[in-house]
């Protein structure tokens, strides 16, 4: 399920287009886990069903990473690092919305603590429905995602650009303020 | 595996219990848990007559809101190691001011669990300086989250925007289902 | 030399879950800790009593992402024991085999996961694959690969299906046999000998202070095990052992989860031969088919994880929804109060591997 569907003619040129190519070969998945999906991943990743074939492995900085994956449920207190984490993110970078509870909030659509749209706050480029997906899922999303991305559709950064200000009040509106204060109170 | 202090039969402490504290009452729930009812000034006396006697593992001190009655039930469950017995042990205090004393010089642990209640319930507890700083909570700026007058749904809906979708899915699966008439258009 | 504000987390290879820990450092030694939890929080307690008494089975597994069987098991028997029904014998055994394999698949699970703050990527590597062996039972079991749903108020959903009883002999087999292979190409090797011998050390006097169960504590010798000491189910009927070791490090809390998996195995197959035919569930409370109702009163359950004791309060008014359920993590003590004041003094490096050698979980702290 691509996000808004706003598919634009072509607009890359020849070297942006070889480098969506190369860059759908090579990808890094940031090492955060935001919520209960990310129990699926490690066996996603180790022997069983390898994950690297696909040319994505995990990556802890992300200063280097290339896909975020949401994993699942987001409490306001994980989204403002989400937002902080995904700022920080240099482009290109992707989000997967892992989950039914990224799409419309899930089994959590009462719940005080936990938002109910993703892509209200962050740019995504694909959902994962189901809870919780299974690996198999998840092979799928990154293979769909790499299409995309060599199509030139996988333009979520470009969005969050674009719409900034949107977005920027969108999370406002829900979180108060993104700034992260330490657990010292001094 | 047994230290000396708790050889003391169940049926000797629970005797002792009422013979020592005034207002004491003990109900059996099955063989090896028993609910004790304290009155709010004889609860850290017995708390502390059972910490001696070899309920010494606290294994969660929590709150109850009964709003029909306007108390809070406070709620310590002690575990014996050497027994197997747990005793749950509970107190009412006001619901308009709450407040009651810590017990974080019988078990360190209680400090958190305290800070806990005082997040979600609202109860303070007098002589736990760090009982009022936010735990798990970000910028909360409502009721406490647990009483039973918050509604957690009417809270979702004001700052977390759902998904708005073109048609009620739920809707169409149930004249599916049959429970309700209708048509599905498309 | 100055100290430095870190904050460890909740983005940080060495973290296990979405927990953060915010410290003071001076060179790489840490001076003040202080826990930051709270990033998983959904407010489980709250949505519980807004829902049916049987709906909520499919909310609790995931308070616990990696050992989800142990919520429903404490729920139902809560529920049962306020109800005061008898489960038929059958589904007590059934519960059985599933909380013990719950119980393997979280130990291979979290011996796995000390792959990654020490760098021995093939522990890791090697126990997630054969967990998924124990997955794959409880896909066939419940039709689910991680939550499960299976233990239900008044028995188990349904009986096991045909033939899993030979296919979980023969995963017991599988393991048995590979359990001393994990000995020694693992935990003899010398990187993780050498990493954690002697790290994040901690005596029983601490753990009895502050309500460290579990691992944590037997790893200091004291044989504590809520399956031995409150037997619920059947566990006073089958024979096993409770593993101990002396140094109260990581490396022996690291050590014992094979040495659990093994009596797990036994226990399995004890339950696998004790157990009669029969039906596997009984209707529970007043009213009909979901809706019922639970009669009034107050019950605490708590069971053996594999990070120590693990608790439900259940609390009913005699309604449809349950009036109050609070949880006890099994990691809260050592997560949040342990955090606070066992970790300074470490090293900045040792910080992952005593969280991950004391079983911090997050998810069951912030509910």
């Amino acid at each position: 399920m691509s996000n808004r569907g706003n598919v634009k003619i072509d607009e890359r040129t020849v070297w942006e287009k070889i480098a969506d190519q190369l860059r759908s070969r090579s990808m890094w998945m940031l090492h955060y886990c935001t919520g209960c999906g990310a129990v699926e991943l490690p066996p996603s990743m180790t022997s069983r069903f390898d994950l690297e074939r696909f040319g994505i492995g995990p990556m802890a900085t992300p200063r280097q990473a290339d896909i975020f994956l949401i994993t699942g449920y987001l409490s306001v207190k994980t989204l403002r690092r989400v937002i902080y984490t995904y700022e920080k993110m240099p482009d290109p970078k992707y989000v997967i919305g892992f989950g039914s509870c990224t799409i419309n909030g899930g089994i959590y659509y009462d719940s005080y603590a936990t938002i109910n749209r993703l892509d209200y706050y962050i740019p995504v480029d694909l959902y994962i429905a189901g809870c919780m997906p299974r690996p198999e899922a998840i092979f799928e999303a990154f293979t769909k995602l790499m299409e995309m991305i060599r199509k030139g559709e996988a333009n979520g950064w470009k969005r969050y650009k674009e719409n900034y200000e949107w977005y920027k009040q969108n999370q406002l509106r829900s979180l108060g303020e993104v700034i992260i204060h330490d657990e010292f109170h001094e | 595996m047994m230290s000396s202090t708790n050889n003391i039969g169940l049926e000797e402490i629970l005797s002792s219990l009422n013979q020592l504290f005034e207002g004491v009452s003990t109900e059996k729930v099955d063989p090896r848990q028993y609910k004790i009812i304290t009155p709010p000034e004889k609860t850290i006396p017995v708390l502390e007559f059972l910490k001696e006697k070899g309920y010494s593992h606290l294994s969660i001190l929590t709150c109850i809101d009964w709003i029909a009655e306007k108390k809070f039930e406070l709620v310590y469950i002690l575990f014996n190691w050497g027994t197997g017995v747990t005793f749950v042990v509970s107190t009412y205090v006001n619901r308009d001011n709450p407040i009651f004393y810590t017990v974080k010089h019988i078990w360190p642990t209680a400090e958190y669990y305290e800070r806990d209640v005082h997040e979600f319930f609202g109860v303070k507890f007098e002589g736990n300086e760090n009982c009022e700083k936010p735990l798990i909570l970000e910028l909360w700026n409502d009721l406490p989250p647990l009483r039973k007058d918050f509604d957690p749904l009417e809270y979702s809906k004001k700052h977390y925007p759902d998904r708005e979708y073109q048609k009620d899915a739920i809707h169409e699966a149930r004249i599916i289902r049959g429970d309700v008439r209708g048509e599905i258009d498309g | 030399m100055g100290e430095v504000k870190l904050f460890f987390g909740p983005n940080h290879p060495g973290m296990h879950g979405n927990f953060s820990v915010h410290m003071y450092v001076e060179g790489d030694i840490v001076v003040k800790a202080r826990p930051m939890p709270g990033f998983l929080h959904r407010g489980f307690e709250k949505l519980m009593e807004r829902r049916l008494w049987y709906q909520n089975v499919a909310l609790i597994p995931r308070i616990c992402v990696p050992e989800p069987d142990i919520n429903e098991a404490c729920y139902a028997m809560a529920i049962e024991k306020i109800a005061r029904v008898e489960v038929p014998e059958r589904a007590q055994w059934i519960r059985m085999i599933v909380l013990e394999l719950a119980r393997i698949a979280n130990h291979l699970w979290s011996f796995g996961g000390i792959g990654g703050p020490t760098g021995m990527y093939t522990s890791m590597y090697w126990a997630v694959a054969d967990r998924d062996r124990v997955l794959d039972i409880f896909e066939e079991l419940s039709g689910a690969r991680i939550y499960h749903m299976y233990i239900v108020p008044g028995g188990v959903r349904k009986d096991l299906p045909p033939k899993l009883e030979d296919k979980i002999y023969h995963l017991l087999d599988y393991l048995e046999a590979k359990i001393p292979e994990y000995e020694t190409f693992i935990l003899k090797n010398r990187i993780l000998h050498t990493r954690l011998k002697g790290i994040a050390k901690i005596d029983t006097e601490t753990c009895l202070k502050i309500g460290v169960t579990g691992i944590g504590l037997r790893a200091t010798g004291v044989p504590y095990d809520i399956r031995k000491v409150d037997p619920y189910l059947f566990y006073d009927k089958v024979e096993f052992e409770v593993p101990t070791a002396t140094e109260g490090d990581a490396y022996a809390r690291i050590s014992l989860k094979p040495k659990e998996i093994i009596q797990s195995i036994r226990i399995i197959r004890q339950c696998l031969e004790k157990m009669p035919s029969g039906p596997v569930n009984v209707k529970i409370g007043e009213g009909s088919g979901l809706r019922i109702r639970v009669p009034r009163g107050m019950a605490y359950v708590h069971v053996e994880s594999t990070r120590g004791e693990y608790g439900y309060l259940v609390v009913s008014d005699g309604g449809e929804k349950p009036y109050r359920v609070a949880v006890r993590g099994a990691s809260y003590p050592q997560g949040l109060y342990g955090v606070e004041h066992l970790l300074p003094g470490t090293r900045i490096d040792d910080v992952p591997i005593w969280l991950d050698s004391m079983g911090v979980c997050a998810p069951e702290i912030d509910r």
